[in-house]
């Protein structure tokens, strides 16, 4: 391994633009989504959510539904065979709610029935007599004493505080300090397949369950817990996906799924989720707020960060107390700030559920240190590149949170990239060109990290199997699914390469508890690493089996045997795969190889981080300019630069998916998207209200990876890039309409209404100071 | 009444679908491009006994000239609009209106008879036929009638129009070579979006910036399409200089009275009334001087 990552001139695949292997089948439609799928004999299923956003269940009565012509059965709380409960860390959502409701995405009874709207009809001829109680929907106020406690151990569902140094002297020598408050929507995955899938059980009592999601191993266990029944009699099928970003890594349906599955006399059942019921029961992402105090010196040496962070983790933990932990771990930025008071708190209320989504907890707390980092700059009157650079860690050195930061840092290299591209060093010639008088441009950068795997405590390992098919080729099996993000291509690639054949031999499967080992989930940017070097680990072994077997058959040593292009070759003889495969079949040898890989990590856990530090960050600087309409409060975002640090870049190309996708993504997130909720309801309804990016709202992107720093763990060098190609944009986004109005936004999203206002202000402000 | 249990009849004419009205009473309800009644099918506010599909009568769709008027069928797609010279050079604002109705699949399916059938305030054609003048005639197998657009309209999602008819033509004033037309809105983004505000202005120029008289409307900011007659009235006051417009876009939002909903505040609207009242004058100042 280390030789082929120390000589990258002769790789044949590695670093190549290589075509996605999924791609065709992607944009002709030819491939079948599960939940495209129709089965004869098939039967529909739906789920009854709350009326309330929270309530006491005096009782539910399912006659009427169940004598409903059509239909096949009602389940409620006491159908379930084994634990009512699912979570990825604390099992604290029930599958079907016996005695409380907690939200309006809670689920109460399930139906299958003949037809989808037999189902519909069925569900509401469901009577639950509900106790309304007054919903909690200030995180705030849930924190306090007054508030009804929402679940047995209170409405904190997670405290976690790093401190270092003495914050209060530091403030009291600070020559400079910045304070303010940020708010941040509550952004919904708005994947275009929505939550869905089949549930199946066969005459022997096998349940497979084909539905999207981010780790099949698991959604098996929480399966298998909630009937009481043996996990590996239970099949899950879970990629492909039509998106996911983190929201379809907690269970979305596969309990309902199996659960019905096993009261439909053996016909396969059906749940998709319309667009507006997976608005109100998906999960999304935490609203923050985040109070920050930032010291520096006059030359513009950052002394102290203070920071408390308030999340609404919604009726349900998911995955909350680990985004608040990675939060509070990012709060300072990539940089080395030595005073540190860092507060996070993951709070229960009644609205709705929140759960992981891409960037995961960073996204809240990288506005505020990079706004502050904007605002020193300013009065410091120092370039905002020079601040940062001044401050930023390197390798080997120690981050704000205290860990000597042992792996690669390209921060740096990516500031002097942003320094040195034409939007940055010809910035205000761009500024100068608007297109009518009353708009205004503004270019600003943010820089951001985001760890890469799980943090300390969590096992974090991948796994990869390689196997010589009759036909030649091989089959890369890796438990990780294909979320859109392009690993399965990547894992060719590097199958490929180390196999030393053309990647159209290379066939992959992903996400399938049959056909895959357990890989771990598809987050936390691990995919591509994590996969890919354990095929990088699997891969070696099957070139043993092929030097091997060929000199079996050519009855030669295996040193006399080479890898060639396509085939094995010893003294002037060639021996194809076909060949090798049929020796190995008729000796009835296994042609199957795995590999192995376990994530390296730090030893010690910064006490009362929650997992804190990674071992592994990916870095990423982006440079925007926007155009601001302020007669209207419209911004227009023209132009990103996306510098990512992802280590040795795998697939140009699928970086580029990556960083393009995230920009967009992040553009969403900082001027249009939030899931509006009101008093436990959701006011947002579907995509009629919930804006995303269109065509028109993407700017012209630029991609600028910084190699120089491969990762030694890596396969090749990689690291994971999908996270944060989506954060520093806010932040920079933000600063870009400062520098371009005047109007510091800290309420996201920057509609054109919060804009206007805020000009509206300005305005207001300058005809008072000039009486 | 179910979804699957709905009746659809795709009568062969005009004088066959009015008859089928006539027969089924309030059990049938017309559905054209269907771009807003199978969404409010779906929602389970629509549920007719009966369909009656008007879709393909081709003698519903058309753009012609005559008499010194354009008559459009209440069957032209927003496309169809979008592509025709004649309305280009003759009404550019009821052009301009239609290429912002929803997505390119909305404005190949939507049609101009059913965004005025739906009456919604935020519809997107109706204040450009507002300033054209338009006049909707309506029929019904007892003969026809002729309604002026403002007249149309009797609240959110409610017309003058009776369950047993339809409306067969849109008439409108074609522009003068010295009038001319814009249609400006504001939607949470570019593409894909239901106004907040938007509005249709057409001037009658006389020489440089002077203006001989005009038309505004204003969509999403009342219970109906809003002509800003205060506004039009000071149109024709001194030449629209940069400082007039400005004076006359600060009267917009005294003519105006909006609602807050989960798209905007009633303030934000008010404001924004004046806003694109602001832009699009002076982008109609522009493009008549290089005109």
């Amino acid at each position: 391994m280390k030789d082929i990552i120390n000589n990258n001139q002769s790789l044949k695949w590695v670093g190549k633009r290589v075509q996605r292997i999924d791609g065709p089948k992607k944009v002709t439609g030819e491939l079948k989504y599960m939940t495209d799928y129709h089965f004869e004999n098939m039967v529909w299923g739906k789920v009854l959510r709350s009326k309330y956003p929270y309530a006491r269940i005096k009782s539910i009565n399912t006659e009427k539904a169940e004598q409903l012509d059509g239909v096949v059965c009602v389940l409620t709380h006491k159908d379930i065979p084994g634990f009512n409960g699912f979570g990825i860390v604390v099992p604290d959502q029930p599958v079907l709610c016996s005695n409380i409701v907690r939200c309006t995405g809670d689920a109460v009874a399930l139906v299958a029935a003949e037809t989808e709207e037999i189902a519909e009809l069925a569900i509401n001829l469901i009577e639950v007599d509900y106790e309304p109680l007054d919903p909690v929907t200030d995180p705030e106020k849930a924190m306090t004493e007054s508030a009804p406690s929402l679940h047995p151990d209170g409405n904190i569902h997670s405290h976690v505080a790093i401190k270092n140094g003495d914050i209060d002297q530091a403030f009291a020598e600070a020559d400079i300090i910045v304070e303010n408050t940020f708010y941040s929507p509550r952004q919904m995955h708005a994947f275009i397949e929505t939550e869905g899938g089949w549930g199946v059980m066969d005459d022997d009592g096998f349940i497979t369950i084909r539905c999207p999601g981010q780790y099949a191993y698991r959604d098996r266990m929480q399966i298998a817990r909630a009937l009481a029944y043996n996990p590996e009699r239970i099949r899950v099928i879970s990629s492909p996906l039509g998106g996911a970003f983190g929201g379809k890594d907690e269970i979305t349906v596969q309990i309902y799924l199996a659960l019905l599955a096993m009261n439909t006399n053996g016909r396969p059942v059906k749940i998709h989720l319309s667009r507006e019921e997976s608005v109100i029961a998906g999960i999304k992402r935490h609203p923050f707020k985040v109070h920050m105090k930032t010291a520096a010196k006059k030359d513009g040496t950052l002394i102290a960060n203070q920071v408390r962070a308030v999340a609404d983790t919604g009726a349900y933990a998911s995955l909350g107390g680990a985004v608040i932990a990675l939060a509070i771990e990012h709060a300072c930025g990539p940089y080395k700030i030595p005073n540190i008071d860092l507060d996070g708190y993951c709070v229960y209320t009644n609205n709705g559920i929140a759960g992981a989504f891409r960037g995961f907890g960073v996204n809240q707390v990288c506005m505020g240190i990079e706004t502050h980092m904007d605002m020193i700059a300013e009065k410091l009157e120092i370039d905002p590149i020079e601040l940062r650079k001044k401050n930023v860690y390197h390798q080997g050195e120690v981050s704000s949170v205290g860990h000597v930061v042992k792996s690669s840092v390209g921060t740096f290299k990516t500031l002097e990239t942003a320094e040195n591209c034409d939007l940055w060093v010809n910035r205000e010639k761009y500024k100068a060109d608007v297109s009518e008088p009353w708009k205004k441009r503004g270019v600003a950068l943010a820089t951001s990290f985001h760890g890469i795997g799980m943090g300390i405590g969590l096992p974090d390992y991948g796994a990869a199997t390689v196997e010589l098919l009759k036909d030649g080729t091989f089959l890369v099996a890796v438990g990780c699914e294909e979320i859109g993000g392009g690993n399965g291509t990547a894992y060719a690639q590097v199958a490929a390469e180390i196999l030393n054949c053309d990647i159209n031999k290379i066939q992959v499967v992903q996400g399938d508890t049959s056909l895959t080992m357990d890989s771990g989930t598809v987050t936390a940017s691990r995919s591509t690493y994590t996969g890919g070097r354990a095929v990088a680990a699997a891969a070696p072994n099957m070139v043993n089996l092929l030097r091997k077997t060929a000199a079996e058959i050519l009855k030669v040593l295996i040193t006399e045997v080479s890898l060639a292009e396509n085939c094995l070759i010893a003294n002037d003889t060639t021996l194809s795969y076909e060949s090798i495969y049929q020796y190995l079949y008729e000796h009835h040898e296994d042609t199957k190889v795995e590999g192995h890989f376990i994530l390296p990590k730090e030893k010690t856990e910064i006490e009362g981080s929650g997992g804190a530090p990674h071992h592994l960050y990916g870095y990423l600087t982006h440079v925007v300019m926007v155009e601001v309409d302020t007669l209207t409060g419209e911004t227009d975002v023209l132009r990103v630069v996306s510098i990512p640090d992802a280590g040795k870049v795998i697939n140009p190309q699928g970086l580029e998916g990556q960083t393009e996708g995230g920009a967009i993504m992040g553009i969403g997130y900082t001027l249009y998207e939030d899931v509006l909720i009101e008093n436990g309801y959701h006011k947002t309804r579907n995509f009629t209200d919930y804006i995303i990016p269109t065509i028109r709202e993407t700017p012209f992107i630029e991609t600028f990876p910084v190699e120089d720093a491969p990762e030694q763990s890596g396969p090749f060098g990689a690291k994971g890039i999908g996270e944060v190609v989506m954060i520093p944009i806010i932040p920079a986004i933000m600063s870009a309409i400062y520098d371009a109005t005047g109007a510091r936004i800290k309420h996201l999203p920057a509609t054109p209404e919060r804009i206007f206002n805020a000009l509206k202000e300005i305005k207001k402000t300058k005809i008072h100071t000039s009486r | 009444m179910l979804i699957s249990e709905i009746d659809v009849v795709s009568p062969s004419s005009l004088n066959e679908a009015l008859k089928i009205l006539d027969i089924q009473g309030q059990k049938a309800k017309v559905i054209a491009g269907g771009t807003d009644a199978a969404v409010r099918m779906k929602e389970g506010k629509w549920l007719p006994e009966k369909w009656v599909n008007i879709n393909g009568l081709k003698e519903l769709r058309y753009i012609i000239e005559k008499d010194g008027a354009i008559h459009i069928g209440p069957l032209t797609r927003h496309t169809d609009i979008v592509r025709s010279r004649l309305l280009k050079e003759k009404a550019d604002v009821l052009t301009e209106a239609s290429r912002e109705v929803g997505a390119a699949q909305m404005q190949n399916m939507g049609t101009i008879g059913g965004n005025i059938g739906t009456a919604s305030p935020a519809g997107d054609t109706i204040p450009a036929l507002y300033v054209l003048n338009a006049v909707i005639e309506i029929s019904s197998l007892n003969g026809k009638r002729l309604i002026p657009i403002e007249e149309f309209f009797i609240g959110p999602g409610r017309t003058v129009l009776k369950q047993n008819e339809i409306i067969t033509n849109i008439i409108i004033q074609p522009q003068d070579e010295n009038e001319i037309g814009i249609f400006q809105k504001l939607g949470p983004r570019k593409a894909q979006s239901i106004s907040i505000v938007n509005v249709a202005i057409s001037l009658i120029m006389g020489s440089d910036r002077q203006c001989l008289g005009g038309k505004i409307a204003f969509g999403s900011v009342g219970p109906t399409i809003i002509r800003a007659k205060k506004c039009e009235s000071i149109l024709k006051l001194s030449p629209l200089t940069d400082e007039a417009i400005q004076n006359i876009a600060k009267v917009a939002w005294k003519e105006v009275m909006p609602i807050s909903d989960v798209r905007a505040s009633a303030e934000y609207r008010r404001d924004m009334a004046s806003s694109l009242l602001e832009r699009g004058l002076y982008r109609l100042m522009r493009r008549w001087e290089n005109k």
